[in-house]
């Protein structure tokens, strides 16, 4: 078979298991797996938004966490203070860290390299900052509780988060959407033009692409994919709080994203979904679970610098060159 | 009033000379070897962890400068052979993994030491008067240590082959290693000449800073900005900044909240970065 062909197969098994997943965790093991599924799928978002930067644009930011952040406190201030609604404040918390990424992705995108991903650590932290500054409004590291609101009410039928299966199911329809928007937007001309900044930003330049502005293009988009995981993730917490928006929180993300495979589809949703299970299976035996995550990020960087999709391509690519010899 | 913004000002001083001392470690690694090292904060951990152990044992303080700075530089040497010879050329895989190696040494802190903070009794009691304030006096000989192992690095790196070999191989790889410089082994003597600068300053700030598994984390962030403001690979730069950042944040503190004083830092840092990203202090670049 074609690695095209196995690939695809391979995702819509994948999705057709998050399909039918509440009807087969419950059979097989805990409903708490549940809840595990949902934060694999939020944090996959968040990875894929590093993913997009550092995998086809070439640039390592190491600060998403502050949009992440604002999708989060959008959320949660546009329930609490503002009344916005379930709609309202999701899109309060996505615009909110689209446009953040506009107004320090337009200083932060004239940098290269080391200083790109310094100086996004940099603002993450100022923002962090001032964020515990005013707990008045972000309730520091405590942060804000809210309600589970509703998604919508038509007569008699009440949609609501409340409710896990309603719960997981908008947050499956919206991450599939937004992997899907993902990949329209690495085959489009604007992906083509990303990753020809990312191979050759003179070259690039030479034949008329707008570098700056491409990268600013693909910083906004990044930051819009951070705000709506940090969203789902106020949702599905019902709760936000400044401590992810801490400089840690980006530094998983870098490393869910490139263990997975930077530069791929699947990548950031293996890697998050591998680092999370394990998380959770080891934490309930041994509680120094950190020591093996820790170990296995060194392992992968070592074995498989490619990250775990990387590897896979490679494997699949020698057997498929091997059956035409 | 006065008095006091004195204090946060000399108080500003010290912990920028101990600060320094761990930038310079950063700063060798990153220019040298083209890491950028996320577990720098937790060398300097560990360097507070076991000066609180041999403390704690032996009951004296001042052995630990000879045996933490050698534990330092074997886990360094280590590190450097074990994981990081093998990802050359790869920074973006150096974050990762040290993002890894940051979690394991916390997470055998926490095994091993526990996660309840701990503090040091101070080796040398006793307070002087400092413009009407009790002063401690281990504060003022923590930064003349520090200040002394500052003069003696440059003084390394200045007048001795090794230093020469590693500003060296900094400068240009190959030619370095074309002259017959062992650049393998200035590889490995580097990072363990950085991870024990680290543990040097987590004995001197023992004492005045709590044991901690986490305390790594929060000093991180402050020895990276020493490097950028100072200018990347600019040595004296980066000890420059520290001492002259941590003033500032000290004499602001004197006026609102110490974390309005890191945010200021930080802005500044930004302001660096966008428009001197060669550093503020260019002219002490060699």
């Amino acid at each position: 078979m074609k690695l095209l062909v196995i690939n695809k197969t391979l995702t819509y098994l994948l999705f057709a298991i998050l399909l039918a997943a509440p009807w087969i965790i419950p059979v097989i093991g805990d409903p708490f797996w549940m809840s595990v599924l949902s934060e694999i799928l939020i944090w996959s978002c968040f990875a894929a938004s590093i993913n997009f930067l550092f995998g086809y644009v070439g640039l390592l930011s190491f600060g998403q966490a502050l949009y992440f952040g604002f999708g989060m406190y959008g959320v949660a201030l546009g329930l609490t203070v503002l009344g916005l609604g379930f709609w309202g404040s999701f899109l309060f918390g996505v615009s909110a860290s689209g446009l953040m990424a506009l107004i320090t992705g337009a200083l932060a995108v004239r940098l290269t390299w080391h200083y790109f991903a310094i100086i996004t650590v940099v603002f993450s932290l100022i923002f962090y900052f001032i964020a515990l500054t005013i707990k008045p409004i972000t309730g520091g590291d405590d942060g804000i509780n809210f309600a589970a609101p509703e998604i919508l009410k038509l007569g008699d039928l009440t949609l609501t988060i409340a409710d896990p299966t309603t719960q997981y199911f908008f947050i499956l329809a919206v991450v599939t959407l937004l992997f899907f928007v993902f990949k329209r937007l690495v085959s489009s001309p604007l992906g083509k033009s990303l990753m020809a900044v990312r191979d050759n930003e003179t070259r690039a330049a030479l034949i008329g692409l707008n570098v700056y502005r491409l990268k600013l293009t693909a910083f906004v988009i990044s930051g819009i994919f951070a705000g709506i995981s940090g969203a789902l993730f106020a949702l599905f917490g019902r709760y936000a709080s400044v401590s992810y928006m801490f400089y840690h929180v980006s530094g998983e993300g870098v490393v869910w994203a490139i263990l997975g495979g930077a530069g791929t589809l699947a990548g950031p949703f293996i890697g998050t979904a591998l680092f999370i299970l394990i998380r959770e299976v080891i934490s309930s035996y041994w509680q120094h679970y950190a020591l093996i995550v820790g170990a296995i990020a060194i392992l992968v960087v070592i074995y498989a610098p490619k990250g775990i999709v990387g590897m896979w391509n490679q494997i699949l690519l020698k057997k498929s060159e091997g059956d035409k010899k | 009033m006065s008095s006091t913004i004195a204090v946060l000002a000399i108080n500003g001083l010290v912990f920028g000379l101990i600060i320094a001392l761990i930038a310079l470690g950063l700063s060798i690694i990153f220019g040298l070897l083209d890491v950028i090292n996320l577990a720098h904060g937790d060398f300097f951990m560990v360097g507070t962890v076991l000066t609180y152990v041999i403390f704690t044992v032996s009951g004296v303080f001042w052995p630990a400068f000879i045996l933490v700075p050698l534990i330092g530089f074997l886990l360094g040497a280590l590190i450097q052979k074990l994981v990081m010879e093998r990802l050359r050329n790869a920074a973006e895989l150096s974050i990762v993994a040290t993002f890894g190696l940051s979690m394991i040494i916390q997470e055998v802190v926490r095994m091993t030491f526990g996660a309840a903070p701990k503090r040091l009794v101070s080796p040398i009691q006793g307070t002087f008067d400092l413009l009407g304030v009790e002063y401690d006096i281990y504060r003022i000989v923590a930064a003349l240590i520090s200040a002394a192992a500052i003069t003696c690095f440059f003084l390394f790196l200045n007048k001795t082959k090794l230093g020469t070999w590693m500003r060296a191989v900094r400068h240009d790889r190959n030619s370095a290693t074309a002259l017959g410089i062992p650049t393998q082994s200035i590889f490995w003597i580097t990072f363990g000449l950085g991870f024990a600068m680290a543990t040097l300053g987590g004995i001197v700030a023992a004492p005045i800073t709590t044991v901690d598994f986490r305390a790594g984390v929060d000093i991180l962030p402050f020895c990276f900005m020493a490097v950028i403001i100072g200018g990347l690979g600019n040595l004296p730069g980066t000890a420059a900044a520290a001492v002259l950042l941590s003033f500032l944040e000290g004499v602001i503190s004197g006026f609102t909240d110490p974390t309005i004083a890191r945010i200021f830092s930080l802005v500044l840092m930004s302001a660096v970065l966008l428009f001197r990203p060669q550093g503020l202090f260019k002219g002490l670049a060699k």
